[in-house]
């Protein structure tokens, strides 16, 4: 899932709709205006609200109490502190997992902001076909994620994959490699394939926000002498910077929280070289020790609840 | 133009001999940095560019569907780009040895109920957040956009304990109400740009022809919001049909798996059965994208309403 939307708090006073005939006190009129105003409003919030807080603020801090006990299946458990954390953070698998993901993050955000832009700069020319490359690059995008990552883990089989086909038949690497099933392989090969099903919400994004930067600006850049690359940092990035950040906050945090990518093409293997939270907690769940694979999502929480900050802090700030 | 830098001095006019138009031949200049060569080397480069693109982006998908009319013989012992007898076996194999007629159906149940019900608690939520005023809307709007950012994975295990105790596992219905907490708030944020975009004047006068306040909502802003409605209801309908990690935990019997599931489980033992695999891959995928592809300009238009606004 990826978008980004419009923030839903705005600051702007929106025109309250005045219902006709108030002078008839009569079930709910009998409220005053305003009165019957918040009351309507909160009525109509309420379904979302209600589901939303049951099925996930109350998850949400249901699992950080998890991770502090030794809950297992079918037994409730007791408080146990911090042992779960203390577990794990001497568990290699573990310290493993916290590698993987930041290595993850930081490459496929940066290998995404490259092409991202550079696309979006690229399509923003009036080139003939642009159109048509437009429409093309979001089929990354339109393939639904379990099964761009099973068609990428075929693509890196060794016998019928298609990556491995033409590096041998064009002679670039006549040897097999098995991408997915060596350690010093893996985890390049699946920022590779995250980054080929992610790239196209950052250009689509890109695309818009470029085509918003007023002409005049470049032309007066121009008539000022400067160079493609002064324009470049000095009108385009900061005119796109917002976007780029929000961008950027959104999109470490799905990779980070991405279960489906790993868990169809390595499930974490070969032995924890692709390994991500999601996964690892996916596993421990299934020892049926709750509190210590609760404890592995909840270890998470503190870098995203940063990430979370900063993007309602930018959003606030958009308005 | 407040803001922007200079360059030097600013004079209106730069410096220098004045810039030949494009396509002139200077003779002062070598030939490759000739305006004319520099334009053509740089429409060259763009279109290698391109054309590299869009064979990285069409290969995998390609590679999907040559898979799905090999047959295992063809697949492992003499691997080709373009597939020597192709075959809709694989197809046949899925349908009727793995019953994935059953994972569409399903598929199709769950992601729309879940888009049905989404898109009208949604466009309520939206609607209260947009045109009513009351004390705690900016808090409500915090609240979508916090459960929005929270990540499912962060939540299957304390919901596996809550989904027992409702009884609601195994069961398609029980996944519905599971997808409606990521689809809540991705669809009422979107919904409540545009409803925002619609000025309120339409629904006013409704309400002061005798509209009632619900009424105004259906009657006016929703149709006026069509293609913004089109835009939530596909992303939502394809939300819930790539949905793998909670049909996985939540989901055990084998007839009320969805198409991810059925598609992981294809997945099971030594050798993969890779030519049924992408004959399920490509039949699952094939409908999405094509709804994408015919909603792709409102697409783009919401998901960067955002962040790109003004």
């Amino acid at each position: 899932m990826s978008a980004i939307a419009e923030p839903t708090t705005t600051a702007t006073t929106t025109p309250t709709p005045q219902p006709p005939n108030a002078a008839q006190p009569r079930g709910l009129g009998r409220l005053s205006l305003a009165n019957r105003q918040a009351l309507t409003g909160y009525l109509l919030a309420l379904p979302a609200l209600a589901l939303l807080l049951g099925l996930v603020a109350y998850p949400f801090f249901f699992a950080i109490w998890i991770a502090f006990t030794d809950r297992i299946v079918g037994r409730a458990g007791h408080w146990v502190g911090f042992d779960n954390f203390r577990y794990l953070f001497n568990n290699p698998s573990f310290l493993k997992t916290v590698q993987n993901t930041i290595i993850m993050v930081v490459v496929s955000d940066a290998a995404k902001l490259v092409i991202g832009l550079g696309l979006a700069m690229l399509l923003n020319q009036a080139v003939v076909g642009r159109g048509l490359m437009r429409a093309l690059i979001m089929i990354p995008w339109a393939m639904p994620g379990f099964i761009a990552f099973l068609v990428w883990r075929l693509l890196y089989q060794p016998i019928g994959g298609g990556i491995n086909l033409i590096l041998t038949q064009t002679g670039i690497h006549p040897e097999v490699i098995d991408w997915l099933g060596q350690k010093s392989t893996a985890l390049p090969a699946v920022i590779v394939a995250t980054v080929w099903r992610g790239f196209p919400f950052w250009a689509i994004s890109f695309l818009a926000a470029l085509q918003g930067i007023p002409e005049d600006l470049y032309e007066a850049a121009k008539v000022d002498g400067a160079s493609g690359w002064q324009r470049f940092w000095d009108i385009t990035i900061p005119q796109i910077r917002p976007v780029i950040l929000i961008v950027a906050l959104m999109s470490s945090i799905w990779t980070a929280n991405s279960f489906e990518n790993i868990w169809i093409m390595t499930q974490g293997g070969p032995s924890d070289a692709t390994m991500v939270f999601p996964v690892l907690a996916y596993f421990g769940m299934q020892t049926q020790r709750l509190g210590e694979a609760a404890a592995v999502s909840v270890s998470m929480i503190p870098a995203l609840l940063i990430l979370v900050f900063l993007v309602t802090a930018l959003i606030k700030d958009d308005d | 133009m407040q803001g922007l830098p200079r360059y030097g001095p600013t004079t209106a006019f730069p410096s220098g001999p004045a810039s030949p138009a494009s396509g002139e031949i200077r003779a002062d200049v070598r030939w490759y940095r000739q305006p004319r060569v520099r334009k053509m080397g740089a429409l060259l480069g763009i279109y290698v560019i391109m054309i590299a693109v869009a064979a990285i982006v069409i290969f995998p998908v390609y590679w999907m569907f040559s898979i799905s009319l090999k047959l295992p013989k063809e697949i492992y012992r003499m691997p080709s780009l373009v597939p020597d007898n192709p075959t809709w076996a694989n197809y046949r194999t899925l349908i009727e040895k793995k019953d994935y007629l059953t994972n569409i159906r399903n598929s199709i149940i769950v992601s729309s109920s879940v888009t049905v019900v989404s898109l009208l608690i949604s466009s309520f939520a939206a609607y209260s957040i947009v045109r009513f005023r009351y004390r705690f809307r900016g808090l409500v709007g915090r609240i979508i956009l916090l459960t929005y950012l929270t990540p499912g994975s962060l939540l299957f295990i304390p919901l596996s304990i809550i989904v027992a105790k409702l009884h609601l596992g195994n069961s398609l219905y029980g996944l519905v109400i599971l997808y409606l907490t990521f689809s809540i708030p991705l669809s009422t944020w979107l919904l409540s740009g545009y409803f925002r975009s619609v000025p309120a004047d339409l629904e006013e006068q409704a309400m002061v022809d005798g509209t009632s306040q619900l009424g105004a909502l259906f009657r006016i802003l929703l149709p006026l919001s069509l293609p913004g409605l089109a835009a939530v209801a596909i992303f939502t309908f394809t939300a819930a049909w790539n949905e793998l990690l909670f049909a996985l935990i939540f989901i055990t019997s084998e007839e009320k798996r969805t198409v991810p599931l059925g598609l992981q489980y294809l997945m099971t033992g030594d050798v993969l059965l890779w030519g049924p695999i992408m004959a399920g891959a490509t039949l699952a995928a094939l409908p999405v994208m094509l709804l994408y592809f015919i909603a792709q300009r409102f697409m783009v238009r919401g998901v960067t309403a955002g962040s790109v606004k003004g």
